[in-house]
């Protein structure tokens, strides 16, 4: 039988405390009174320049801004309240 | 005159009718012009919750270029220089339009082909399915998340340099599988979880992987996982971990039990300390594939190596963003880079770069980048192989011009 190396088992605890910090903190799988009162232009601001610099929301028509909010979802695996809330204020 | 008085009389009734009817006429086209205008909008609130319409839109990208280099080959002590200059720097040149069709809120099909040195490709070409608050599901040929450079930030217009980081992207590759992904609130936190079935890498004869077959080779699927944590609530710090796990050879031949373990810790950092934006992003990539015999292709005997391939860059850039003038599109970036791929094989090397760069922002999504590039190399590939072996740099002078369509 292979011997189970160090990086092996390294790895296997981080993913454990990884997995060991989601089931804990599932509970409370929700945002924080701050975080949710944040406005679609704060999340907008703070979630965009991530990856690139902020769109400006003259680029793209309100229809439009809703399909290249989900293609942003997937990529920046953004929470579903930050997507509506950001596309919200690109319609706007 | 009583002819005349009568003849001008019904001149001025006709005309005061005329003039009346224009009025009705011009009072009619106003009110008709608004109402149209409110049956249009009307409309189109309509056409936009039909989900069998088309919400359909094509984005993507273009990157071209010009690169300059000087190419210096030493083996046994003895040099050769070879300069070469060319359009479009056929390493990053690509026109790549995306397709989006979205139904409703609940469905995306995204579709990338892509023009590029190695012709006519296919960047990736899948349907989302937004299930669930967190949970998106996807099918077709994906970009596997492992790490973050090749997912996000490798698009032309989003990189702040010409280049990419060697072998980074490459161990993330595109393949045919499932995932099912989200980000989810923790209180001022964030997660995000992303994992894949994919049909998995291919070991080829020389101990390098290949991806994306139609066809598994094998009966075992890859499985691509991604965990990563936002700790502040203004999600400017994103730390994430990666791993890739599989069987790559071919089932029926002395390979089929072999397994490929790949692991990625990336970082990404964005925070505006006024007047400048910095940003700091980095992966770390480890790639073991178990030992297993080749064939010499110098004289085809059998030989064997450690196949163990480490990949990493740190990269940071600067922009004052909070400045006046055309000062604030400018961004000043640099990025080391470390690829180290296996010794006695064919193609070991222990290669970097380091990598500066000034970029022109026209617009979000427009800019006009000079990098500089200086590659060193060693070869650590076996001579018995009839491999290259010596040191090689190359400094590169790019021109690019890049725009997110």
């Amino acid at each position: 039988m292979k011997p189970v190396s160090i990086k092996n088992i390294f790895f296997l605890i981080l993913t454990a405390s990884l997995i060991a910090v989601v089931i804990m903190a599932m509970p409370s799988c929700k945002a924080s009174q701050a975080v949710a009162s944040k406005s679609g232009a704060q999340l907008w601001a703070e979630n965009c320049q991530r990856c690139h610099n902020t769109p400006s929301p003259s680029t793209f028509s309100p229809e439009k801004w809703e399909t290249v909010g989900m293609h942003m979802q997937t990529r920046a695996l953004l929470t579903d309240n930050e997507r509506d809330k950001i596309v919200e204020f690109l319609k706007q | 005159m009583k002819h005349n008085k009568i003849f001008t009389s019904a001149l001025l009734i006709i005309s005061m009718l005329g003039l009346g009817m224009h009025d009705a006429q011009a009072q009619q086209t106003v009110v008709d012009s608004s109402l149209l205008d409110r049956v249009s909008d009307l409309e189109q609130q309509v056409h936009y919750n039909k989900p069998g319409d088309d919400h359909f839109m094509v984005v993507g990208l273009a990157t071209l270029g010009f690169v300059s280099s000087k190419t210096t080959n030493t083996v046994g002590g003895e040099s050769t220089v070879t300069k070469s200059n060319s359009f479009p720097d056929a390493d990053n040149f690509e026109v790549s339009p995306m397709f989006l069709w979205r139904h409703e809120k609940s469905f995306l099909v995204e579709f990338e082909p892509s023009f590029n040195a190695d012709g006519l490709t296919v960047n990736w070409g899948e349907v989302s399915w937004f299930a669930a608050p967190g949970l998106i599901v996807r099918g077709g040929y994906l970009v596997l998340p492992f790490g973050t450079y090749s997912k996000r930030e490798a698009a032309g217009w989003i990189d702040k340099l010409a280049t990419d980081p060697m072998g980074v992207a490459d161990m993330a590759p595109t393949d045919f599988g499932l995932e099912v992904e989200g980000g989810l609130p923790m209180g001022n936190m964030k997660m995000s979880y992303d994992v894949a079935v994919s049909n998995g890498n291919q070991l080829l004869p020389d101990g390098t992987l290949t991806s994306g077959n139609f066809t598994d080779n094998n009966n075992n699927k890859t499985v691509t996982a991604r965990v990563a944590l936002l700790p502040f609530s203004n999600s400017s710090l994103e730390l994430g971990a990666s791993g890739m796990f599989g069987k790559v050879g071919d089932i029926g031949t002395g390979w089929q039990n072999k397994m490929s373990e790949s692991y990625a810790f990336d970082l990404n950092y964005v925070h505006t300390f006024s007047p400048l934006l910095v940003n700091i992003k980095s992966q770390y990539n480890i790639q073991n594939i178990d030992k297993a015999s080749y064939i010499n292709p110098a004289d085809s005997s059998s030989y064997t190596f450690t196949n163990h391939t480490t990949a990493y860059f740190a990269q940071a850039s600067i922009r004052p963003v909070n400045a006046d003038g055309f000062i604030k599109n400018v961004e000043l970036a640099g990025r080391y880079t470390e690829f180290n791929t296996p010794a006695n094989s064919t193609f070991g090397a222990d290669q970097h770069t380091v990598t500066v760069g000034l970029d022109y922002w026209i617009n979000w999504r427009t800019v006009f980048k000079v990098t500089y590039e200086a590659y060193r190399s060693k070869s650590t590939a076996s001579e018995s192989l009839g491999a290259n072996t010596g040191t090689t740099s190359i400094n590169s002078l790019y021109v690019h011009f890049a725009i997110q369509l």
